[in-house]
Order: C-alpha cells, then sequence, then structure tokens
C-alpha cells in the first residue's frame, strides 16, 4: 500500500475525488460553508491525518496540479481581457476604488499583525491575503511568506466574502451594483465573485476586473509595502 | 484546444525570460499575465486563438490550489498559536477593503 501512497497518481486521485465530490454535496446544500474548496481540502487533509500519510507523499501529485496555476495566472489575463470591453466607460472611477481597497487591504492586515506581534513569517504570508489564490501564492513566495498559510488563509478570506460580503456592505450602506461587485472582487477574489455572479451580471463582471486588477495592483506593491513596515 | 494551450504557454515563457532578462520583481507568470492583455488590446493576438484553453484553465483553477491548501496541515502548530490574531486581523481587514472599494465606486461611478 505504501508504495501506491508513494506514487504521484495517488495525490491527483484524491484531489479529484475530493473536489467533484464536494461540488456534487454543495448542488445539494447551497451553504457558503460548503464551499467546494473548502470541503475538498478539509477532507484530504482528515484522509491524510486518519491513514498517516506524508504530506509530502501527497505533495507528488498535488505538485502535478499545483503546476497548472502559472497557465492559469496568464489565463487571467485573457479573462481580463474579454471583460474590460464591457465596462470601458466607467474604468477610472472602477480603478481608482480597487486600487485603494486592495492597497488598504495590504496595510491594514499588516498593521494589526505586527500590533499583536505575530511572527514576521506569518504577517509576509498573509500580507496578499485578499487576492486570487495563486497570485496570493507568488506574492507569498516572494516576500518570504509560506505559500500553503497563504492559500489556506485566502480560502478563508474568500468565503468570508463570499458568506458575509454583501449582509456587510449593505448594512453599511452601499446600494450599487457595481460598488457591491467591485468590493467583493477586491477583498475575496474569485470566492468573492462566484456570489457576485449570483447578485447579478454587472455585478459579476465588475467583480471579476475587481478581482484581476487587484491582484496587478497587490503583486506590484506588497514588496514594497512590507519593506516599509519590516 | 492544443493549440490556443500553445499560445498561452508562449506567453508564460515570454513572461519567466523577460522577468530573467530585466530582473522584473515581479513573478514570470504575472509578467505573462500583462503580456497576454496588450497582445490581445492591440490586436497581435486573436480572443479565439487563446479563448479555448484559457476558459478551461479558469474552470478548473480551484482544484490546481487545493494541494496548497492541504499543505497548510503542515503548518497546524504555527497557525494554531495564533489563530485568534489572524482572525482578527484578517476579517477587520476584509470589512476595510469591502467598504472602501465599494463606497468609492459608489460614489464616483457611472453604472450603478
Amino acid at each position: 500500500m505504501d508504495n501506491l501512497f508513494e506514487s504521484p497518481i495517488f495525490g491527483v486521485f484524491i484531489t479529484l475525488l475530493a473536489f467533484f465530490g464536494a461540488n456534487a454535496l454543495r448542488k445539494r446544500i447551497p451553504l457558503a460553508i460548503f464551499n467546494p474548496v473548502l470541503m475538498a481540502t478539509v477532507s484530504i487533509i482528515v484522509v491524510l491525518v486518519v491513514f498517516k500519510i506524508d504530506i509530502e507523499a501527497y505533495n507528488k501529485g498535488g505538485d502535478l496540479l499545483t503546476f497548472f496555476l502559472g497557465p492559469s495566472i496568464v489565463a487571467l489575463g485573457v479573462f481580463f481581457y474579454e471583460k474590460y470591453e464591457e465596462i470601458k466607460n466607467d474604468f477610472i472611477p472602477f480603478f481608482i476604488a480597487v486600487i485603494v481597497g486592495g492597497l488598504m487591504s495590504i496595510v491594514s492586515v499588516v498593521l494589526i499583525l505586527l500590533l499583536f506581534n505575530v511572527p514576521l513569517v506569518i504577517v509576509k504570508s498573509l500580507a496578499s491575503k485578499s487576492v486570487t489564490t495563486p497570485i496570493a501564492i507568488e506574492v507569498s513566495k516572494m516576500i518570504g511568506g509560506i505559500p500553503e498559510i497563504t492559500a489556506g488563509i485566502v480560502i478563508l478570506v474568500g468565503i468570508f466574502g463570499n458568506a458575509f460580503g454583501p449582509a456587510i456592505l449593505k448594512f453599511m450602506g452601499i446600494t450599487s451594483k457595481s460598488a457591491l461587485g467591485a468590493a467583493l472582487g477586491t477583498a475575496a477574489h474569485g470566492i468573492g465573485t462566484a456570489r457576485a455572479l449570483e447578485e447579478g451580471k454587472l455585478t459579476g463582471v465588475y467583480s471579476g476586473l475587481a478581482m484581476c486588477v487587484n491582484g496587478i495592483v497587490t503583486a506590484v506593491v506588497t514588496p514594497y509595502i512590507i519593506d516599509c513596515f519590516l | 484546444m492544443v493549440k490556443s494551450l500553445l499560445y498561452i504557454f508562449s506567453f508564460l515563457v515570454l513572461g519567466e525570460f523577460l522577468k530573467e532578462v530585466l530582473h522584473i520583481p515581479i513573478a514570470g507568470n504575472i509578467v505573462g499575465m500583462f503580456l497576454i492583455f496588450f497582445a490581445l488590446k492591440f490586436k497581435l493576438i486573436k480572443l479565439s486563438a487563446v479563448k479555448p484553453a484559457s476558459d478551461k484553465l479558469l474552470k478548473y483553477l480551484v482544484l490546481f490550489f487545493i494541494p496548497y491548501g492541504v499543505g497548510l496541515l503542515a503548518y497546524y502548530q504555527l497557525i494554531q498559536a495564533f489563530w485568534a490574531y489572524i482572525a482578527i486581523a484578517v476579517v477587520v481587514s476584509a470589512v476595510i477593503t469591502l467598504y472602501l472599494t465599494a463606497i468609492i465606486l459608489q460614489k464616483f461611478g457611472k453604472n450603478g
């Protein structure tokens, strides 16, 4: 059996199984907490812990899947081009809103963590917490964070935005559909965008674009912000 | 599909190459994302030439980062020691980000 666990087949198989299983579950129970990424991740962790399988063994297959994050980031450029055409007339205010939100996202999380005297490696891992996971991972690697911590927190931030974002914004007096979308995409990346799409097409487009713009902003400025504060 | 994947990988390679040669302080794949956007915008390549592969990659994007989420397991003890601080920082920061972005666009946006 150990031979099977040591083969890349195991990691790929269990990830595919968990992913499609979690998607099937989500269709039956449409609650934010049953987010497919969260469910799949947690169920794989449970299997590894219960059967005492090394994370290194799992990663032999896992690495084959994460390899595709690189080309997926390039694909985001294509997505951005397509959606950009739809909101051209509103681009400047949109751009400013996302840049300000994105900058404050990095600055606020870094400052609060420093205030609590949390180890610097955690601060570096969380600086990019609001952007789409593949970009967050790249930023984290670049500034000396731990990509696994980044990915886990980014997914949780996305679920938080997905579950509570619209309610928080409505409570704070936001009525604009485009503003709701931009905020969800900036703060909660793709998982927030999934919720924005449920609120309507315009909201979804703004959210997807905001996710891309904030990804770029965060990739470019985070190393400098970290230099300033650490 | 394979041809459009070749396009995607060409931009990925180009991005990694430029990053190395010009010492750009951004990951090569993000440079590639910029390049493919401008190539589309200036009509150097057609959307239809890259769309089949890019749509598929984005459709399964979450599948590709699940292994990183699972990797969090190895850092369980580090996270456990600071989880309350992390939770407070992340939630407060997320609410600030949501509000600032939304209020600016609500005030100055044109599309409602």
